[in-house]
């Protein structure tokens, strides 16, 4: 944008001393939007949200807020994410990303 | 929309009694994953399908109509009974087919022959967790259509047949629906 008008504003001064500027960026707003740097924040196997308890981890009554933080959010090598507790079930039988068939391989675990 | 965790909480007695009474009972994942499956199935049925639950308390146990409007089994009724096994969803559900038909893929005696049924593949186009109910009834009705497939045929008969004489194939078909899949 700046550039545009810089050159604009060259080119009017060369070929006319007094030529008036086309306009005038008085005020902008910059706008920001955010997401997870993964390919989708909902588990893929039980469906719930990767930053939340897994189905099994809320279905076994795991009230306590400690007993919670242990289901934690498993990255593979293609990015794909889901939890601990249902891609450690998953790989038992078949050690591909259900997601992308790719070999499955950890990249890093966490919160 | 009336869910098990909402009633439990409006009735703490009903899930302390539980618990104590029998502790080591799990809350079922495949009931739970069910409830969503279920109604996004039929929410997205293909137009040649119908679904009945048998019992309505059990989403894990139903009927799927499917009634081709193209190809050779056109106007067929063929009935197949689905059962999703408790250790859904690490594992596919169960597919019968109860209408005798004469298609490659699908035994006289009802086996069927749809790669994301199967529990153990190595290609990757086998079960996956993250497919769905609504990917199998897509898939069975698909075996009528897109997915009919006579290089790796179940009912071995039934391809060759097709690949010696397509016309009588399709009589053959035609005889078979006239017999068991009127209704």
């Amino acid at each position: 944008m700046g550039d545009i008008e810089q050159d604009n504003s060259e080119r009017a001064d060369g070929e006319n001393n007094k030529a008036d500027k086309l306009f005038t960026l008085k005020k902008w707003n910059a706008v920001a939007m955010w997401s997870w740097d993964v390919e989708c924040d909902t588990c893929a196997i039980c469906r719930v949200q990767v930053m939340d308890a897994c189905l099994r981890c809320q279905a076994e009554s795991k009230k306590d807020f400690y007993e919670k933080q242990d289901c934690v959010v498993v990255w593979g090598e293609c990015n794909h994410s889901f939890h601990y507790c249902c891609m450690s079930l998953w790989v038992k039988q078949n050690n591909r990303c259900p997601l992308c068939q790719q070999e499955w391989s950890i990249q890093r675990m966490g919160k | 929309m009336i869910t098990l965790r909402g009633k439990l909480k409006k009735d703490p007695d009903v899930s302390n009694s539980k618990s104590q009474n029998i502790p080591s009972k799990r809350v079922s994942i495949r009931d739970k994953l069910l409830i969503k499956e279920a109604q996004e199935m039929e929410q997205t049925l293909p137009m040649t399908c119908q679904v009945t639950f048998n019992d309505p308390h059990c989403l894990y146990e139903f009927t799927l109509l499917i009634i081709p409007d193209e190809g050779y089994w056109c106007g067929g009724h063929f009935y197949f009974q689905i059962n999703v096994p408790e250790e859904y969803n690490m594992i596919p559900p169960r597919v019968k087919c109860l209408t005798k038909l004469w298609h490659p893929n699908i035994s006289e005696e009802g086996d069927v022959c749809l790669s994301i049924l199967r529990q153990n593949s190595v290609d990757g186009m086998g079960w996956a967790p993250t497919r769905k109910l609504k990917d199998v009834v897509w898939g069975l009705s698909s075996l009528f259509t897109d997915l009919l497939n006579f290089d790796d045929p179940l009912n071995r008969e039934a391809a060759d047949l097709f690949s010696k004489d397509k016309e009588l194939f399709g009589i053959k078909v035609k005889e078979y629906l006239i017999q068991f899949a009127k209704r």
